[in-house]
């Protein structure tokens, strides 16, 4: 008796194989990816009766010929993984296009357990199917269950038990044949395989000579390495030519052909169909949701509410997420003495790592509004009326709500758009979404915008921020256009999507769903983001200022402190630094808000304060000048000369690599203020318009080149992850920027020539 | 107008069609109406869409009921064997059925 099991689960996409998983193995499970894939791979683990029943949740497909990476991971586990037993979840309401996956794993020679779920519905709908002799007709034990309510696990979780311990019979893989012509074909490539001593010991080699028959290029790759492998193949070309006379059509549509014959038989012999007057819920449903006139509606209305959902309802999470990490920062600012340590401790490392954590409320959010699409079945409706418009971009109709949720309303976010893309099944049109996801609106783009907007164009917010928004889009489109007929050109795959019955999700359902997501995102962003954040803190850290630099500003400081003791009105009080020092102590600890009186002394206090936080700043801008990111910056004012940005604007927009508001941070210690500046212009907006050549046109255009330049690292490293390879990432941060470079000069140089925009 | 030549071989299958790759006798599904049903004669197009379409049920004598179609008139639904699916018209011009009949 086996103490350890291995149980995969295989079943159609929409077949209710989540629910049985979830109702197996409850909270007891463990979600990952393929290897060197980004598909999702969920196992679990079941006691009973003192053994350990180890479930693997293949990906749900609907064949196994090896179209789609699902169905290579899936058939690639049972062949290569050998679990003990395969449970295949069909969906009883629509047996007949389910059990053509059944058909497949019985011509594996897999020892099977079908389980006829969501009975209910199918009773409902009056199919009546004789279990025991559809049981016996195929050979395989057959449960029904009630997978939402839980029903019929136990018989599921006994009839696993028995099927393992049974020992597998040789006519198990006979029960089902393909015709006399192709089953004369079959043993002939099969006879030259056992001649070859094929390791018949790992795989069925009547399943592998029907491959071979079929085309299969995954299958006849494995066999690369028999010894005579021509003569195989010979006989594979002649029996597909022979074939293809006899029926008048190739090899595999012939024997996917014979599948559905075996099945409309066994159908034929075990289920009853009585006619219902019940009208059909999911049907009637449809008629409105999908409506020609209140179809797209609804959908502007749905889609509007997760976007509503995702950033409005973790505003209060997020929010004390972010108080908690500034707590954090403050107090280990206290406990640290001050220096480079606690500089990369807190700047560095709790600021970049908790701007990554400070999106998890959100992004739980936004995959538990995602789940209800999903599991409701209204996300294949998004796709199905959206498609239309979308494809004529490159894009699918289910790329819609990643680009709302990156920020097709501004205020979104990249990176839990892109990982919304993880229900798209269409590989190109899915990497496409993803390049262009980072083009919209993000939120952390808008305080950029905000300071801009605010200082060049008052009088016109709304009507601004609204083109920003429209202008995104048509990047957005048109990049994606353009990405589609060159980088990744080709036909698209062929748009062949079910529309499932609509269904009320389970509350269990969702939330497993949504916390398995999030916490992949969580290991994933966080682990590589607290490496890029100590790398961005070094850039803009070091090497800083040099000793005669230091030493300058530390005799400007000295001269304006003893200026200050120096005055009679502060000297007949504080005699020494000792006094200042407790003086500025016991100034600070009265806090702001208590009213002083003004006497002399705190008014000449004040200006000395004012004076030297001007002297702070000027040594901060110095600093900055002269570290990494600076010179960097400095560099590259030839390249940027055109689009009219100085030095200080490219540090910014450097710092914005590390997360978008940066570059307003970082154009404030840039344009550091002096105290003179301080008081003409209070605010870095006021400043700016100040500042020679700032000017409306100046500011759009850095404004066109923010939202259209390299994504920030976090979307990046979560491009990485997607997509599986650093050169699309690459690709992102290349052809944005190269995007941004262009449309800016484009805004610069047609402003400058018609003159718009100049005072 | 001159009649119809049907002797021209389908490139990825043994049908004699016509010059617009019709079968005799048979109408694109994509010109099938709302509410309209009938019976596969042949699935088109090349070999791995074929196939795709085999593996959902679409196979020859299978009976397909339009339902609607999208709100820019593409893609459109249908039901074939007791499930609801879409389908680009484009790709769906691809399957060829006989005469329509309206649903009861």
């Amino acid at each position: 008796m086996k103490q350890k099991i291995t149980v995969a689960l295989a079943g159609n996409p929409n077949a209710g194989k989540t629910t049985i998983f979830n109702a197996l193995t409850g909270a007891r499970q463990h979600v990952g990816n393929w290897p060197g894939v980004t598909v999702e791979k969920k196992e679990g683990t079941l006691k009973h009766k003192g053994r350990e029943i180890h479930i693997v949740d293949l990906p749900g497909t609907y064949s196994l010929t090896a179209f789609s990476l699902e169905e290579i991971i899936a058939r690639n586990f049972i062949v290569d993984s050998r679990p003990d037993l395969v449970i295949n979840v069909v969906d009883a309401s629509n047996l007949e296009r389910n059990l053509y996956l059944s058909v497949q794993l019985l011509e594996m020679g897999c020892k099977l357990v079908i389980v006829l779920n969501m009975i209910d519905v199918a009773r409902g709908r009056g199919i009546i199917i004789d279990e025991t002799l559809f049981s016996n007709l195929i050979g395989v034990p057959v449960v029904t269950t009630n997978g939402k309510k839980g029903v019929g696990m136990d018989s599921l979780v006994d009839a696993i038990i028995s099927q393992v311990e049974e020992p597998q019979s040789p006519e198990d893989f006979t029960r089902f044949t393909y015709g006399v012509e192709v089953e004369d074909e079959l043993y002939k490539i099969q006879g030259l395989l056992y001649t070859n001593s094929f390791s018949s010991a790992t795989v069925n080699t009547r399943w592998v000579s029907a491959k071979l028959l079929e085309g299969d290029t995954e299958i006849i790759k494995k066999i690369d390495s028999l010894d005579h492998r021509a003569k195989v193949m010979e006989q594979v070309d002649k029996s597909r030519s022979h074939l293809t006379n006899i029926f008048g059509d190739s090899p595999e549509i012939v024997l996917a052909d014979a599948r559905y014959g075996f099945i409309s038989g066994a159908i034929k012999q075990t289920v009853q169909v009585e006619r219902t007057d019940r009208v059909n819920l999911s049907e009637s449903i449809d008629k409105v949701l999908t409506n020609r006139l209140l179809g797209p509606l609804i959908l502007l209305a749905v889609l509007y509410s997760v976007y509503i959902f995702t950033f409005n309802g973790s505003a209060p999470l997020v929010k004390y997420f972010d108080s908690f990490f500034s707590w954090l920062g403050d107090s280990v600012s206290t406990i640290l003495p001050e220096g480079l340590l606690k500089s990369l401790i807190v700047s560095g490392m709790i600021k970049g790592v908790g701007g990554v954590l400070g999106f998890t409320p959100l992004i739980a959010f936004m995959f538990f509004a995602i789940a209800i699409l999903e599991d409701t079945g209204y996300m294949a409706r998004i796709a199905f009326m959206l498609d239309r418009v979308l494809r004529g971009f490159g894009l699918h109709g289910a790329s819609m709500l990643a680009l709302m949720v990156a920020g097709g309303i501004a205020g979104g976010c990249a990176v839990p758009g892109i990982m919304a893309t993880r229900t798209m099944k269409e590989p190109k049109e899915r990497l496409v979404t993803i390049l262009v996801a980072p083009l919209m609106n993000c939120g952390a783009k808008l305080p950029v915008y905000a300071l801009l907007i605010g200082a060049f164009f008052p009088g016109n917010r709304a009507a601004i921020m609204f083109l920003l928004t429209l202008i995104s889009w048509v990047m957005v489109l048109l990049a994606g256009r353009a990405i589609r007929s060159t980088v990744l050109s080709g036909p698209s795959a062929p748009f062949v999507l079910e529309l499932p019955p609509y269904r009320v999700p389970t509350f269990q359902g969702l939330l497993i769903h949504t916390w398995e997501r999030t916490w992949m995102y969580l290991k994933k962003a966080g682990t590589v983001i607290l490496a890029v954040s100590i790398i961005i803190w070094v850039l803009m850290t070091f090497p800083g200022l040099s000793t005669e630099q230091k030493a300058f500003f530390e005799e400007k400081q000295d001269n304006l402190t003893s200026h200050f003791l120096n005055d009679p009105a502060v000297s007949s009080v504080l005699k020494n630094q000792q006094d200042l020092k407790s003086f500025e102590d016991s100034q600070s600890a009265e806090g702001k808000d208590t009213q002083q009186i003004a006497t002399p002394l705190t008014l000449k206090y004040a200006q000395y304060k004012e004076d030297k936080l001007g002297l702070e700043n000027e040594e901060q801008s110095k600093k900055l000048r002269g570290t990494v990111a600076g010179r960097v910056g400095a560099g590259l004012v030839w390249v940027f000369k055109p689009i009219g940005f100085d030095w200080k604007t490219n540090v910014a927009l450097l710092g914005g690599f590390a997360a978008k508001e940066v570059v307003v941070s970082t154009l404030g210690t840039a344009y550091s203020m002096g105290a003179v500046e301080r008081e003409q212009y209070p605010t870095l907006s006021e400043q700016l318009k100040h500042e020679p050549g700032w000017n409306p046109l100046m500011a759009f255009t850095l404004i066109m080149f923010v939202m259209l330049y390299a994504p920030c690292v976090v979307t990046l490293v979560v491009i990485k992850r997607e997509t599986g390879k650093w050169r699309w990432m690459l690709f992102a941060m290349v052809y944005t920027t190269v995007l941004a470079y262009f449309v800016a000069f484009i805004v610069k140089t047609t402003g400058t020539l018609l003159g718009i925009g100049l005072t | 107008m001159s009649p119809r030549v049907f002797q021209k071989k389908c490139l990825n299958c043994v049908s004699l069609v016509d010059h617009k790759c019709l079968v005799e006798k048979t109408i694109k599904l994509s010109n099938y109406k709302p509410g309209q049903r009938g019976k596969i004669v042949q699935v088109c197009g090349d070999p791995d869409f074929r196939l795709r379409l085999m593996e959902m049920g679409f196979v020859r004598g299978t009976e397909i009921q339009v339902v609607k179609y999208a709100p820019l008139n593409d893609p459109m639904e249908f039901v074939i064997k007791g499930y609801h699916i879409t389908l680009r018209k484009k790709q769906a011009a691809h399957i060829l059925m006989n005469e329509p009949e309206l649903a009861a």
